[in-house]
């Protein structure tokens, strides 16, 4: 996959952002892992807010 | 269990959060003897005090179990929270902001502005607020080699940006400065409105309810003003709002602006002149934020987990429940106590060592759950801005002189740090 198809997801009730290209470092979760790839039990690293509870946004 | 009552008079006294090694001391001797016990102070209602933070942050995500409006979301005193109640119909709050709401009001309200406060939105503030951190730099320059870092720029320059948000004109700023302070700074008699040590009593009550007045005086005629001309800042969204097809409630529409023009500067303050005073104490950490500007996000996240300028909120439960094997009642009360946790040795390796590479730094300075804060992104982005500007034009500095804090168990943080610096 090219890497410009990588997305951009959002918690609707902090405003974090998981950016699939970036990762995030801090939750263990490498560049390029892919949302569908995190487990459904991951919550929002700053507010706890479940998976199930993030849009995919265009930044 | 029944927390020791030295330590339960520590936990609600102002001079300790000013001091402190005290309110730190009796902090850690809870995390260790009593993580979660029931504090009696003089006056004050019964409360469960919650120091761990992983209790901090169990009790946060349950928001309907553990509510903000139910009783007073701020520790009060038994004779002023019958006196708010009296005044207010029978309400244990003077306003009635995100902070005293519950679903489905908190969420419905929460929406309203949300979308001003992210990343995507915000962003777009980038440029007008680098310049406006350029000013106060040039300011500090102004000074020569030496200024108080809290009153002349720490202070002033989240104040100027949340009021550009707001669209409260710069002429004003003093006076929002001035009630923002009076509010936060009511058990410290330099802040406050009476001069004294009243808080908790009728003429402290009386005191924060006349400055509450000033704020809906000042903002209902900007609402007025923003109803006839609307424009692209928070305030128009507020005056405009509806909710479920109506405008908002106006007790709730003048708490909303007074969060916003309270919340929103005075917390970045405190933890920018804190996290000076932290850098300017650990000289070592210093060298490396100016050797390394790619830490400068450390050192902020670090400078938020340390400073933890809301020191704790309340919590109400809704229904009997356990939390770290303890039994809860309905109707409980329980103090959230966000220093505590962001000092939990369970949580953080060397909790009393400032480092500006903390790594993990998961803190829960801003809260968690539905009621964490609405402008963490915009505080995050302020005070990088700030850094970024400062670090290259600060060949050296120093404390010129002991840094104060001022006295209050809700809100803390550094009311004066003395500095002495050389700029380029």
């Amino acid at each position: 996959m090219a890497e410009t198809d990588f997305k951009t997801w959002q918690c609707r009730t902090c405003g974090y952002i998981y950016d699939e290209a970036e990762g995030d470092e801090g939750e263990g979760l490498a560049p390029g892992t892919r949302w569908a790839d995190i487990p459904d039990a991951w919550i929002c690293p700053l507010c706890g807010t479940p998976k199930s509870d993030f849009d995919m946004i265009e930044m | 269990m029944r927390i020791d009552q030295d330590i339960a008079e520590t936990i609600v006294d102002p001079n300790a959060y000013a001091a402190g090694t005290p309110i730190d001391d009796a902090f850690k001797t809870l995390r260790k003897e009593a993580p979660l016990a029931i504090a009696e102070p003089k006056g004050i209602d019964p409360f469960w005090v919650v120091t761990k933070f992983d209790d901090i942050q169990l009790i946060e995500r349950q928001n309907e179990l553990f509510h903000n409006g139910d009783r007073a979301a701020v520790l009060t005193t038994i004779e002023a929270d019958k006196m708010v109640r009296d005044m207010m119909g029978g309400s244990p709050h003077l306003v009635r902001s995100l902070v005293q709401m519950d679903n489905p009001d908190h969420m419905a309200y929460r929406r309203l502005t949300q979308a001003w406060f992210l990343h995507q939105n915000i962003k777009k503030l980038e440029p007008r607020i680098r310049e406006i951190a350029r000013s106060f730099i040039d300011r500090m320059a102004a000074f020569g080699t030496e200024c108080d870092f809290a009153r002349d720029v720490a202070f002033l320059y989240p104040l100027h940006v949340i009021m550009e948000i707001l669209g409260v004109p710069e002429s004003d700023e003093p006076k929002m400065l001035k009630l923002t302070q009076e509010l936060f700074g009511a058990a410290d008699p330099e802040m406050n409105r009476t001069g004294t040590t009243d808080q908790g009593t009728e003429a402290g009550v009386n005191a924060i309810a006349e400055t509450v007045g000033e704020f809906i005086e000042y903002f209902n005629a900007l609402t007025e003003d923003r109803r006839a001309n609307p424009r692209d800042d928070v305030s128009s969204v507020i005056a405009n709002g509806q909710i479920n097809g109506e405008p908002l409630d106006h007790f709730a529409a003048m708490s909303y602006y007074i969060i916003a023009a309270t919340a929103g500067h005075d917390t970045t303050s405190h933890t920018t002149a804190e996290g000076l005073w932290a850098l300017c104490d650990n000289p070592g950490e210093l060298a490396k934020l100016k050797a390394d500007p790619s830490l400068i996000n450390g050192h902020i996240e670090e400078s938020i987990r340390w400073t933890t300028a809301v020191k704790h909120f309340m919590r109400t439960a809704t229904e009997d429940t356990e939390v770290a094997g303890q039994k809860i009642a309905k109707g409980d009360w329980l103090m959230l106590c966000y220093q505590s946790g962001n000092r939990d040795e369970d949580h953080f390796d060397d909790p009393f060592a400032y480092r500006v590479d903390r790594d993990p730094n998961k803190h829960v300075a801003f809260g968690y759950g539905a009621h964490v804060c609405l402008g963490q992104h915009l505080a995050r982005m302020e005070m990088r801005i700030l850094w970024e500007e400062l670090l290259p034009r600060l060949d050296s500095i120093e404390l010129n002189g002991a840094p104060e804090r001022m006295k209050s168990s809700f809100v803390c943080g550094p009311k004066s740090v003395p500095v002495t610096f050389k700029m380029n």
